[in-house]
């Protein structure tokens, strides 16, 4: 019996110095990494603010994720992402009354490089981006920005009640009509190409596409079923034709300006039918052969 | 020289066919050469894989086809059915036999295998059998002699060779007005591609009966 007691006690003690050890380890890290939970992915809208010149010549909004991924000392190190533009970030930050306030550049040797400056409260991140360059169409963006986690999951898809089309494909038909007045007038009305709901039913990252699936498709709904997949990746799209369906989506976060080497079997299988299928619509849906 | 009202519709004629004739040849010279991705195939690729004679008998139909549409330029032109009863016998020769060996019985084969489901399948494998029907007809009936009937099968005949080009006008008409989805399209023009072309000609075969 005293010889159970005995071991009973080491092994009690033994324990308790086990516990003691993770104990102090964690306050350790604790200490270390008092911004933890602030590091990840910062995703929302970048809106343009000033602007100059043609409002023709710059995207009003685009989805921006702002990575923060190491504070030591007040020095900062992340990564903005937007329009395909993965750039990294350093810079400060100071703490006053609970409220992080950064100050960060991009590195400078980009034309579209410039200097952020923003507060994280709670789960809200807002502030400014000031261009470097004086002459860019737009000069300051604004954005307000929420923590979100990126995981890939092959199993999302574009939401069935969106309406998929596509404004960058203007194509002006005029129509001139002659007014009671006997003066010719030319009117023009905008058309617009759009895609069917087919594109919320046919999943391009989990299921092996064959030739039957796609020959009903038009190039736009072959163009947004390839790039879904590219978006599940959470690829950075530099095409704003391409953007404008997947920034409004919510389980969208850009967090890469390469997936190639992520991409599954399946996927890659799919995205070169997709791309055959592509090329066959752009060269003969709309002319004189098959 | 007069220039008879006769003579310039001729023309007209003769100009149109020519400008879709040419379209034809560069959709053919993009099959030159050989080769199993290209065009039309890029979204053939199951039966080019999968079915071994299909790449075969698709190549026969597009080398032999374009040659059926030359005989429109000849056959049909009073001049050298008059003049030139010679030429006209043996461009007519070669038509009968290209069609009845090359192209109808490739059409009918790659035919089984069109685009858009079963209502394009059933257009195309009708329109090479009736393809088929009224150039033979044609032939016989020249055999024995029954000139007019002859002229209104070879009629026939030839629109249904023409559904080439009114098949592939009907599609660049249909997508600029309406932007359908390409097999829903497909299955329209099957069939607006032949039909219309042959109540043409039965309607000018039957005017010219009551005159």
């Amino acid at each position: 019996m005293k010889k159970y007691l005995i071991l009973l006690l080491i092994v009690t003690f033994f324990s308790c110095k086990k516990e003691e050890k993770k104990i102090s380890q964690n306050t350790k890290e604790i200490v270390v990494d008092k911004y933890k939970n602030i590091y990840g992915n910062w995703v929302g809208n970048f809106i343009a603010d000033e602007t100059q010149g043609d409002d023709e010549d710059f995207v009003y909004s685009n989805k921006i994720n702002i990575v923060i991924k190491k504070i030591d000392n007040n020095k900062v190190e992340g990564l903005s992402i937007v329009s395909g533009n993965k750039r990294i970030l350093t810079g400060i930050i100071k703490e006053e009354n609970g409220v992080l306030d950064f100050e960060l550049t991009e590195p400078g040797n980009d034309k579209n490089d410039g200097k952020f400056y923003f507060t994280i409260s709670g789960n809200e991140l807002k502030g400014n981006w000031y261009a470097n360059d004086k002459k860019a169409p737009v000069i300051s963006r604004y954005f307000k920005l929420t923590k979100q986690k990126f995981k890939y999951d092959p199993t999302l898809m574009l939401p069935a009640d969106g309406d998929y089309v596509d404004y960058f494909s203007t194509k002006i038909d005029s129509i001139t009509a002659k007014e009671d007045s006997e003066i010719e007038e030319t009117e023009y009305s905008d058309t617009f190409r759009f895609a069917s709901d087919v594109i919320t039913k046919i999943n391009s990252s989990t299921t092996l596409l064959v030739d039957e699936d796609l020959k009903n498709l038009k190039k736009l709904e072959l163009e947004i079923l390839r790039n879904t997949i590219y978006a599940r990746h959470g690829y950075s799209f530099k095409k704003k034709s391409y953007r404008q369906f997947f920034d409004p989506i919510d389980w969208y976060i850009p967090v890469s300006d390469n997936v190639t080497n992520e991409l599954t079997n399946t996927e890659r299988l799919n995205i070169n039918l997709l791309e055959r299928f592509e090329k066959y619509a752009e060269d003969n849906y709309d002319s004189f052969g098959r | 020289m007069i220039f008879k009202f006769q003579n310039i519709k001729t023309l007209f004629w003769q100009l149109c066919l020519a400008w879709f004739f040419i379209l034809m040849v560069t959709i053919t010279l993009k099959y030159i050469p050989f080769n199993s991705k290209t065009a039309f195939l890029q979204i053939k690729q199951t039966e080019v894989l999968g079915i071994k004679p299909y790449l075969y008998i698709f190549y026969i139909h597009v080398y032999s086809a374009i040659f059926c549409l030359v005989a429109g330029f000849t056959q049909f032109n009073s001049f050298i059915l008059k003049n030139h009863t010679r030429l006209h016998r043996y461009i007519g020769k070669f038509y009968v036999l290209i069609v009845l060996i090359l192209a109808a019985p490739s059409g009918f084969y790659i035919g089984l295998y069109a685009n858009g489901g079963l209502y394009s399948k059933i257009s195309f494998v009708f329109l090479s059998l009736l393809w088929f029907y009224f150039t033979y007809k044609g032939f016989i009936e020249i055999k024995s002699g029954r000139v007019n009937s002859h002229k209104n099968f070879m009629l026939r005949s030839f629109a249904l060779t023409f559904s080439a080009i009114t098949l592939r006008l009907w599609k660049v008409i249909l997508v600029y007005l309406f932007h359908p989805a390409p097999m829903d399209l497909y299955q329209l023009i099957a069939w607006l591609g032949w039909i219309p072309n042959l109540i043409f000609v039965e309607f000018y075969i039957l005017k010219q009966i009551k005159k």
